[in-house]
């Protein structure tokens, strides 16, 4: 794949990863005033506008105009941006004070991707700390921040790290490019996964990754391929820092999109480490304390236009719930709540786990082939198992040479 | 300069495969889409030998080429099974006539039995007669129920004990996104399983009891477009029924995400089929954590499982819409205390799966974790219709309760046209309003 210039910034992007969009929190949002993004976000809110000229009062405080309806309720600014407030702090009860120890901060680290949920999150956790900070005089945990640097998207050009730091001054940040994973982690698998690797670190990381991403063929399988590598840095990070857990800014519609883009690649059997809050597979919990709230409730998300070419399986997941949030938001929460109730299947400790996403893969399940849907009639195809081990859907996106 | 073929390396390529896009001429596209269904066969252990196993014919394209591309490998293989060709005729004017002399040909050319059954045989009414009596508004539940049982009810007449059905991996990714977008995790466990069958008549005495047929969807990885290449390019007769019911919503907005899907990637309509299998073992209350996938039968009983034109029709009170407002209804009731759990079965509900939770017990959760609850969904009791015999998960199956209600306001005969027609029409609905509860949930 060739890296294009951003018509934006003049920067090198890749094609599907557009300039201000990062994989884990795919939709676009440019200018931020971080002290405001409540009520900006409440101002532009798209489709449910009470009209302008009907001044209906706050159903809530019944005193403000409201200026949003949300789930048939219209609200003022403020009591929007506590709606919001209290969707997130009931999702993180075990946060309180009360359940931290006095002789040890609690530490979780927030995937910031500067998307407008990510950015919310920003927002609420500083409020959430200072809140117990002023009732107690101490807080139930500590937040550290990192962000990713893809290739080419260069989100950082305004010093957005740096305007967020000046916002909220009390969290610990750090930006890390995609490429470190292959320095973070001593996972060997990963690296076999580059094609063509002269043996022994003679490449150097952004080598590495460049070289894995030129070698895929399709723009599903980049989007996914990074999105996968991205979540894994996070992990790594969070693990070298001491962080019990990873807060990810992930809305209703996002964990929905989820659900049925990861089925649609075929990972319907990793589902439940994907989408719900716990413990995961990859060694530290998962929270998504934004799980309650649906995105259109965030941000007036605008519609990409985009080449079917580079259109992602993600990309048609986004478009898809944008469409089914604006008429059934319901819905979509519930596939959110239906998918919480696969059950998460226990791993014993010693399983192999895929090299690419690092999810365990049960009963041996490699690769593409060996099940009824398999195009080759089977069992030749299985004797052959060098190289990399691939989950099913991590196969799709990295195809391996089965006959060696 | 003409491009060979990808498998053979000889011949010129006349045929792109949908699945993967290689490029392959016609005897090896044929090889390479019939050896696959083979494997789903042999790999499933789905035929014994000796068998004798009824074609869901409907005339359309995907049981056509199930019963060619069966025929060509009994023979091939030698798996020593009996086909022959079931249809169901509606009994609706000129509907069936044009796909029912379709089936006949094929039968002719295949050199198989044909049965055809009409509803007035299975169910003493045909739809004509039915639409005659309730109107054309409430005959849609009538014909979806009744389609339903229509060939396990044909088959039992037949002594068969298995019936194959043209579904197609198209018809399984759809419903597999369809039942994800309703919330219906144990449809959806169920509807991936090659084998769907309606046991439990162990106990029952009747040999004829259609409560023990096995049903089967070999062609359930087979992609559409290949199963229309095939028929084309093997000139099958084939008669294209447009369904005369139109899709409801969730089933219609699944199947162009699946379209979508495909076009963005070739492999995802397998790949949304494995994702279902594989979720089918994670499903609460699944054997074992094999969900059916892995052991040859699942339990299936008045269901619903995809593909226009074949053996099935539509739920009732699957709109989206409907949906939607019941699910708000419950989201408003959780926010003011009183939890309704939204289970799987908004939709399709059996009573057992609504559980009314009351504050306080189960509303208020968590305390001091941030886990969501994982609520056990209730397995869904199967039980037998005590009036047919048929799987039902009610104490008198669908069918039964509708045929009720129509026999109880058959007119005696023609002339008699006295009776208060307002009235009879009040209890016709009010059998139809029974069904669509059961299909809807409290
Ligand atoms: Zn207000
Ligand atoms: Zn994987
Ligand atoms: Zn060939
Ligand atoms: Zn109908
Ligand atoms: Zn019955």
């Amino acid at each position: 794949m060739r890296a294009y210039d951003c018509q934006d910034c003049g920067g090198a992007a890749f094609p599907e990863i557009h300039h201000h969009q990062q994989p884990w929190l795919p939709f676009r949002y440019s200018t931020v005033d971080y002290q405001n993004i409540l009520s900006v976000s409440a101002g532009t809110m798209p489709g449910k506008h009470v009209d302008d000229g009907a001044s209906e009062p706050c159903r809530r405080c019944k005193e403000n105009t409201a200026v949003l309806v949300v789930r048939s309720e219209p609200l003022c600014r403020d009591c929007f941006t506590r709606y919001v407030h209290t969707k997130a702090v009931k999702r993180l009860e075990s946060f309180r004070v009360r359940n931290a120890a006095l002789d040890h901060q609690r530490k979780f680290l927030l995937a910031l991707s500067f998307g407008v949920s990510s950015v919310t999150l920003l927002h609420v956790l500083d409020h959430l700390l200072q809140t117990q900070r002023g009732k107690t005089g101490r807080t139930g945990f500590a937040v550290d921040v990192v962000f990713v640097e893809v290739p080419g998207a260069t989100v950082l050009k305004d010093g957005t790290l740096a305007e967020a730091q000046k916002a909220y001054p009390d969290f610990g940040y750090a930006s890390l490019p995609l490429h470190d994973i292959f320095l973070q982690t001593s996972d060997p698998g990963l690296s076999s996964l580059v094609p063509n690797l002269i043996p022994e670190d003679s490449s150097s990381p952004s080598e590495k990754l460049t070289s894995l991403i030129a070698s895929l063929t399709s723009a599903t399988a980049r989007a996914d391929v990074i999105s996968t590598l991205t979540t894994r840095l996070i992990v790594e990070h969070a693990k070298a820092t001491g962080c019990e857990g990873i807060l990810w800014g992930d809305s209703t519609t996002k964990l929905a999109e989820k659900t049925l883009s990861e089925t649609a690649k075929g990972r319907g059997f990793s589902l439940p480490w994907r989408t719900s809050d716990g413990d995961s597979p990859l060694g530290l919990t998962f929270n998504y304390p934004l799980r309650d709230v649906l995105k259109k409730e965030l941000v007036s998300a605008k519609q990409a236009s985009m080449s079917s070419k580079n259109t992602t399986i993600d990309d048609l997941m986004r478009n898809y719930f944008e469409e089914v949030e604006t008429n059934f938001p319901s819905i979509v929460s519930n596939v959110v709540r239906t998918t919480g109730k696969l059950e998460t299947p226990s791993v014993p400790a010693s399983k192999s786990r895929c090299d690419l996403c690092s999810m365990p893969v049960l009963d041996g399940r490699f690769g593409i082939h060996g099940w009824g849907g398999d195009q080759q009639d089977g069992s030749e195809v299985l004797s052959v198992q060098t190289g990399p081990k691939l989950c099913y859907g991590c196969t799709r996106s990295i195809p391996q040479n089965t006959t060696g | 300069m003409p491009k060979p073929c990808a498998n053979c390396a000889t011949n010129t390529a006349a045929i792109v495969r949908p699945k993967d896009r290689s490029a392959l001429c016609k005897p090896c596209f044929f090889t390479i889409f019939e050896t696959e269904i083979h494997h789903t066969i042999t790999s499933t252990n789905l035929f014994a030998r000796g068998e004798r196993i009824a074609i869901g014919a409907s005339g359309g394209k995907d049981s056509t080429v199930l019963a060619s591309v069966l025929k060509t490998l009994n023979e091939r293989y030698d798996y020593g099974v009996d086909l022959i060709l079931l249809s169901i005729d509606e009994g609706i004017k000129g509907y069936r006539d044009d796909s029912l002399e379709t089936v006949k040909q094929n039968a002719k050319e295949y050199g198989m039995e044909l049965t055809i059954l009409g509803y007035r045989e299975l169910y003493g009414w045909t739809m004509d007669q039915v639409v005659e009596q309730v109107g054309k508004k409430g005959n849609c539940t009538y014909c979806g129920v009744f389609r339903r049982q229509a060939l396990d009810r044909g088959a039992a007449r037949l002594g068969v004990k298995h019936v194959v059905t043209g579904h197609n991996a198209d018809d399984v990714a759809e419903t597999v996104l369809m039942n994800l977008l309703r919330g219906d995790l144990p449809r959806l466990s169920r509807t991936t399983s090659i084998v769907t069958s309606t046991p439990s008549a162990a106990s029952s005495t009747d040999p004829n009891s259609h409560t023990n047929i096995k049903r089967s969807k070999p062609l359930k990885y087979a992609y559409e477009k290949e199963i229309v290449l095939y028929a084309l390019h093997k000139n099958l007769t084939y008669f294209s029924t447009e369904c005369i019911y139109s899709p409801e919503a969730f089933r219609g907005s699944a199947r162009a995400l699946i379209k979508n899907l495909e076009r963005v990637r070739p492999s995802a309509i397998l790949d949304v089929v494995r994702s279902g299998e594989d979720m089918a073992k994670l499903c609460p209350g699944s054997d074992e954590g094999c969900g059916g996938a892995c052991s040859n039968s699942v339990p299936v009983a008045e269901e619903e499982e995809g593909g226009c034109g074949s053996s099935n029709g539509r739920t009732a009170g699957g709109e989206m819409a409907g949906v939607e407002k019941q699910l708000a209804q419950n989201e408003v009731a959780a926010e003011t205390g009183l939890e309704i759990e939204i289970t799987s079965n908004g939709t399709n509900g059996t009573k057992t799966n609504a559980v009314p939770v009351v504050n306080g017990k189960k509303g208020k959760k968590n305390k001091g974790q941030s886990q969501p609850a994982r609520k056990a969904v209730p397995k869904q009791v199967m039980g037998q219709c005590k009036k047919c015999g048929y799987l039902s998960s009610q104490e008198v199956c669908k069918a039964c309760t509708l045929l009720d209600g129509l026999n109880k306001n058959r007119p005696k005969n023609s002339i008699e046209v006295g009776y208060d027609e307002a009235q009879e029409d009040a209890k016709l609905n009010d059998a139809i309003s029974e069904v669509k509860k059961l299909e809807v949930g409290p």
